[in-house]
């Protein structure tokens, strides 16, 4: 076997979404002579949950339409009080500022009649969300490039190096050769998105997802073998999706106006949440759709026929030019036109994600862990409720602190003991003991997640998740995987595995129900503020995963 | 399969190789791109709106058709 290629880099960046980009930016602008690396699993001007298009900032305050203050405000309803303010004020106070610098690379901002910013209420309470057009993606991209970062696109990362408690670097895979790459690097940021393959879509696709598919928790397995811990796990998010067509954008319809009826015609959010009604915190709106259709009400539609032209086309424009143009084609094929016709709903499989819900590394207000130079960001970070603006605020706050802070060059990283343990997991995996595909591996630990994971929980369905799932964590590498392309979805299925697990801990130690429908514990039916109005964090143990509250 | 490529638009440039953040294309032996990994795909969109010929279809398969 031949030794790997080892590139060294000052500040390695392991994700090149949103966070990824407006970190390698932000360092290279404040330190041009550092040596900043991307590694990006697919080319990154298109990758990720953000690769296609984002049609809106959601989280702005913009001056003089709304304060941070209010915007913490809007979060502890929207996280039902369990959330770091930190991190959050310091996504509130950057989020003005990052929307200026997209605005001078060419993203566009429309402006309304007044001249001023398009801005609507997506939140619970206050107006943060502003609609966005352009081609967001491939203009971040561009200016990586043209900051003199590096780039190195279609490698994965499998595995942290450490140096002693430190972080010193990464270890990827080269999806297009095969070949193992060593990454050097005394600052590490970990920015590969949410965890998108955690229960089963009710299509039975396993790419079928809300999320992308191909942002499976690699970061939270990696973060926390590395020494670092996470939180909100129990927070199992579901989202209402528009029916059978994968992906995002009913937050489009909803801060346009769009209504949600049930079969009966029923505007029926008033039964539960007649103030903020489709604008109630995603756990309370699911719980409803849920049980519209468990009363046998259902099917459940968004519908638009009462808004106005300007209106319709607005939610047309950022759905099917900006956000997911394939819904264009998907609506064509189906006969829907939304000035007249439903859009049914239905609820999707159980997922993770930082910036869309709760789960994530826990780190500090530059977003660095307790691992000293290993920082999160992103959907990889728990920051509640950030989104995409809390994406590009925090990898720029970890860039800043990356430079600041000149951590010292690894001088003995563990790189020959992490690349044996690999070998031997990829040949675990060209083996292939098991004897089972890797489809069925992954189908089968997901559809448990909706039979034990997924709300309504209890204690006996949670713990059963964990007994049926542990033998697979002992024989998972020995499911046949050959090639790259294999081996990197074994990775992701080994991490969607690892944090269904996680989510199963999590769930079961938290003894109240809270979060609507995410955390509904039918043997702990109240909330209980007293006790539970905290973070849960997971840590690795001498003996295992340690489940505690924070500490304050 | 979830795609289909218009054979005579089609100039084997491998755009949508290239940019498909999911892996699934792979450019065959003809020069014409191909679903190496069509359980993958997200119909997220991005082959079709990289094609300069704008010549990728997207299927979308029965069981969400």
């Amino acid at each position: 076997m031949k030794d790997p290629e080892v590139m060294e880099a000052d500040f390695l960046i392991v994700g090149g979404g949103p966070a990824g980009c407006m970190a390698a930016i932000r360092a290279k602008e404040l330190a041009p002579e550092m040596n900043v690396v991307v590694v990006e699993k697919a080319e990154i001007s298109r990758s990720g949950a953000a690769g296609r298009g984002m049609d809106a900032l959601n989280n702005v305050v913009v001056p003089g339409i709304s304060t941070v203050e209010e915007y913490l405000e809007a979060l502890e309803i929207v996280t039902d009080g369990v959330f770091d303010p930190t991190i959050s004020r310091v996504i509130g106070e950057r989020s003005f500022g990052i929307l200026k610098r997209l605005e001078t690379w060419g993203v566009q901002f429309p402006r309304g009649e007044d001249g001023n910013y398009i801005v609507n209420q997506f939140h619970p309470k206050g107006r943060f969300l502003v609609e966005m057009r352009g081609e967001l993606k491939k203009i971040l991209a561009r200016e990586v490039k043209r900051a003199g970062a590096t780039v190195v696109n279609r490698h994965t990362a499998l595995d942290l190096l450490k140096d002693g408690e430190r972080v010193a670097g990464a270890i990827g895979l080269d999806l297009t050769t095969g070949e193992f790459k060593v990454f050097i690097a005394p600052a590490v940021l970990l920015c590969t998105g949410g965890a998108a393959r955690i229960g089963l879509p009710n299509t039975g696709y396993l790419h079928g997802t809300f999320d992308c598919p191909w942002c499976n928790g690699e970061s939270w397995r990696m973060g926390y073998e590395a020494g670092a811990s996470l939180t909100g796990f129990e927070y199992t998010a579901r989202s209402s999706m528009t029916r059978d067509f994968n992906g995002a954008g009913q937050s489009t319809f909803i801060r346009h106006g769009a209504w949600l009826i049930n079969g009966l015609g029923e505007r029926f959010m008033e039964r539960y949440d007649p103030e903020r009604m489709e604008r109630a915190p995603a756990g309370i709106r699911a719980r409803a759709i849920i049980e519209e259709e468990k009363a046998g009400r259902g099917p459940v539609a968004f519908v638009f026929s009462h808004l106005d032209p300007g209106t319709i086309e607005l939610i047309e424009s950022a759905v099917f030019d900006v956000e997911r143009p394939t819904m264009r084609d998907y609506f064509r094929n189906k006969g829907i036109d939304i000035r007249k016709d439903p859009v049914e709903v239905v609820m999707t499989e159980v997922y993770l994600c930082g910036g869309h819900g709760l789960a994530g590394l826990v780190a500090d207000a530059w977003g660095e862990t307790e691992v000293p130079g290993l920082f999160a960001a992103g959907d990889s970070l728990a920051n509640p409720y950030g989104f995409l603006t809390g994406a590009m605020c925090m990898g720029e706050a970890a860039a800043e602190r990356v430079v600041q802070k000149d951590y010292p060059s690894p001088t003995s990283p563990d790189t020959a003991s992490k690349l044996k343990r690999l070998e031997e997991v990829r040949l675990r995996h060209d083996r292939g003991r098991l004897g089972v595909s890797l489809r069925d591996f992954e189908y089968k630990f997901r559809r448990l997640v909706n039979d034990y994971v997924a709300p309504p929980k209890s204690a006996r369905k949670l713990q059963r998740f964990l007994d049926e799932t542990e033998g697979m964590v002992a024989e998972q590498e020995d499911v046949p995987a050959r090639g790259p392309h294999e081996l990197m979805k074994a990775f992701e299925a080994k991490a969607g595995l690892f944090c269904a697990r996680m989510a199963a801990r999590a769930s079961l130690f938290r003894t109240e129900s809270r979060f609507g429908l995410y955390h509904e514990r039918v043997d702990y039916p109240e909330k209980d503020d007293e006790n539970w109005k905290t973070r849960v964090i997971i840590r690795a143990g001498m003996e295992g995963p340690v489940v505690e509250k924070e500490k304050k | 399969m979830n795609l289909s490529f218009n054979q005579e638009s089609c100039t084997g440039c491998g755009a949508c190789v290239k940019y498909c953040p999911g892996h699934v294309l792979e450019m065959g032996p003809e020069g014409i791109p191909y679903e190496r990994y069509p359980d993958d795909c997200w119909y997220c969109g991005v082959c079709q709106v990289e094609c300069p010929q704008d010549c990728i279809t997207l299927l979308f398969p029965y069981l969400i058709r």
